[in-house]
């Protein structure tokens, strides 16, 4: 435990900041809808019915059993905040994890592969700048049915299908970038002309090299991801009702500001929140494996 | 000749950026749920009836042809009719709704340049000052704080505590227009104006740097022409490629705005259609939206070599 701290001893106060909001939200996604029903549900017991029945009066004020209040349909504020970090991050997470895959599969391929294959790739990957990302979103949105049999994955997989596919291009063209630098360094050339294959020099030489900065661009991807599922569901065709998701819950609140304002405080408060900490942690990591850029 | 060269270049680029768009959109309306036939001739029809709108519509062909009989009717500003409500010509829906959302991406983008250049500029000059340093922080702010956070905020404190500004869209209205657009132009432009900012700031930063500055300064021009006239001028170049991107996604951030305060433009409207599955709408509107961009992109990769010789000459 000393050590983690120890990690952060001398940093950006900014990204220690930042640090400190991930964990709570981390904790709070993982534990905090079942804390939260447990608390709420009449038998004592964690049910995640209460996540998306009511279990009070419709508009309770913060304090008192239910923390935050409850929001227009009677339903604990907390809750749902924490049902819908575990949505961000789920949608996050998964993104980022398709996105590096293919990312770093067509980058890799753009550099190594034959020329009319790279070729191909490359400009394929250029084509997808051609479109504004909530554009291209919103395209495949229409395109695709959320897949109800499969649960909460299910709904979220219109979502899911169609940030991944906005996500992958700029990580292919860092990754591209990147690696034609790499190749021409004395280490990967001195492994080559040792007798390393292709593929060893990739996996065991040139990819290590690009985890730090790798790592830094998806906390700011993410953040980019979060955002992005959040406008889609402020907008209505992002994960839908009654999922819980920040963006609904802010568009649903935004309903009634008029006579209850402070249920918009809350959402709008954990998104930028989460938001400004994955850009400061992404700065942070960043100046952290690469020295050379500066702020 | 290099010039006309990289030109033809870049228009040859973008029109392969626009067949792509069109491949997509094309695809997104192959894959999408629903048989149009059905979907236009109701509940009703018989099979006959949707046979014919089947033939009427090209949906007997093979996939290659339809997919050029749909490029072709594009070009023409034909995108079929809308599945829903009158089966309105989805041409007049965009022609409806489109002057609007430019409108409000324009004004927001000369209000975003106006503050960013502005900006960007003071910092720049007072580099490290107090100055620079809230400026920088509150571009942070900008860049980060997401649209429709900013939305109810400014909505509680301008309309409903201060009682100033309409909420959203009526229709027929009760103001002048322009106070309709007060809050969402606003809102818009604010990213932009942040990343505007921090360009401005780091180009004007290394143009003060420069040789023909010290050159200037010391055959004793006066501050302000020196900044205005001398670094300014020359700081200005790259940022015009970052207004030009920047109009670019603000056509699609007016998505949002447009949805949050109800207004009848292109935006809400391809929401809408994606709500009740309508292909031709959704296709007709990301393709226009798609295309706009395009062309910005072309626009302002064009005219920056015409105005920037050091461009014109690196060019290939």
């Amino acid at each position: 435990m000393s050590r983690v701290f120890g990690m952060l001893k001398g940093k950006d106060p900014l990204y220690i900041f930042g640090v400190i909001v991930l964990v709570v939200l981390l904790l709070g996604a993982i534990i905090g809808p079942t804390l939260r029903t447990a608390a709420v549900h009449p038998s004592g017991q964690p049910s995640f019915t209460s996540i998306y029945d009511p279990v009070g009066t419709p508009h309770l004020d913060p304090g008192g059993k239910y923390i935050l209040g409850t929001d227009e349909q009677g339903r604990d504020v907390l809750a749902r905040l924490a049902a819908g970090a575990r949505v961000s991050i789920m949608v996050g997470l998964i993104v980022e994890a398709i996105a590096l895959s293919v990312g770093i599969l067509v980058g890799v391929l753009g550099v190594f592969a034959p020329k009319w294959i790279s070729m191909i790739l490359m400009r394929f990957t250029d084509g997808m700048f051609a479109f504004p990302d909530i554009l291209l979103a919103v395209l495949i949105i229409g395109t695709i049915k959320p897949r109800k049999e499969w649960g909460l994955l299910g709904s979220l997989f219109p979502v899911i299908v169609a940030l991944s596919i906005t996500a992958w291009p700029s990580i292919a063209r860092l990754v591209k970038g990147q690696i034609a630098t790499l190749k021409d360094r004395e280490f990967v050339v001195g492994a080559k002309a040792s007798g390393a294959s292709t593929f060893y020099l990739v996996t065991r030489h040139i990819l290590p090299q690009l985890i730090g900065l790798l790592l830094a661009v998806s906390m700011i991807d993410i953040a980019g991801t979060i955002l992005a599922e959040s406008t889609l569901s402020f907008l209505g065709i992002g994960v839908q009702p009654p999922e819980p998701s920040w963006g609904s819950m802010i568009n649903s609140a935004r309903q009634d500001m008029s006579s209850h304002p402070v249920a918009l405080v809350w959402p709008c408060l954990t998104l930028s929140l989460t938001i400004f900490a994955l850009n400061f942690v992404g700065d942070g990591l960043r100046s952290h494996f690469d020295p050379k850029s500066t702020k | 000749m290099r010039l006309v060269k990289a030109i033809l270049l870049r228009l040859l680029f973008g029109a392969l950026s626009l067949l792509f768009i069109s491949f997509v959109t094309f695809v997104a309306g192959e894959f999408a749920p629903g048989d149009p036939a059905t979907i236009l001739g109701g509940e009703k029809a018989s099979l006959a009836t949707i046979q014919q709108i089947r033939h009427n519509l090209g949906l007997d062909m093979p996939w290659p042809s339809r997919y050029v009989r749909f490029l072709d009717h594009a070009l023409h500003g034909d995108f079929g009719v809308s599945y829903y409500s009158t089966h309105e010509p989805v041409r007049d829906i965009l022609a409806r709704t489109i002057p609007l959302t430019l409108k409000m991406a324009t004004e927001a983008i000369i209000l975003a340049s106006a503050i960013g250049i502005l900006f960007g500029a003071i910092a720049a000059i007072y580099q490290r000052k107090f100055a620079d340093k809230s400026i920088l922080t509150l571009s942070t702010l900008g860049v980060t704080t997401p649209n429709f956070v900013l939305v109810p905020i400014l909505v509680y404190i301008f309309c409903l505590r201060m009682d100033r500004l309409p909420i959203t869209w009526t229709n027929p209205l009760v103001a002048p227009e322009i106070f309709y657009f007060i809050l969402p132009v606003t809102i818009l432009s604010a990213r932009p104006a942040a990343l505007i900012t921090r360009l401005t700031r780091a180009s004007m930063i290394d143009t003060l740097d420069q040789e023909f500055i010290r050159t200037a300064v010391a055959k004793g021009v006066p501050r302000g022409r020196l900044l205005i006239r001398h670094a300014l001028r020359n700081a200005i170049l790259p940022v015009i490629t970052t207004i030009g991107t920047s109009f670019g996604f603000l056509l699609t951030g007016s998505f949002v705005l447009e949805r949050a305060f109800l207004m009848p433009g292109l935006g809400s409207t391809v929401i809408e259609a994606i709500q009740q599955i309508d292909m031709p709408v959704v296709q007709a509107g990301v393709l226009v939206t798609g295309a706009m961009f395009i062309f910005l992109n072309l626009l302002v990769d064009i005219l920056l070599p015409i105005l920037d010789p050091r461009i014109r000459e690196s060019q290939v």
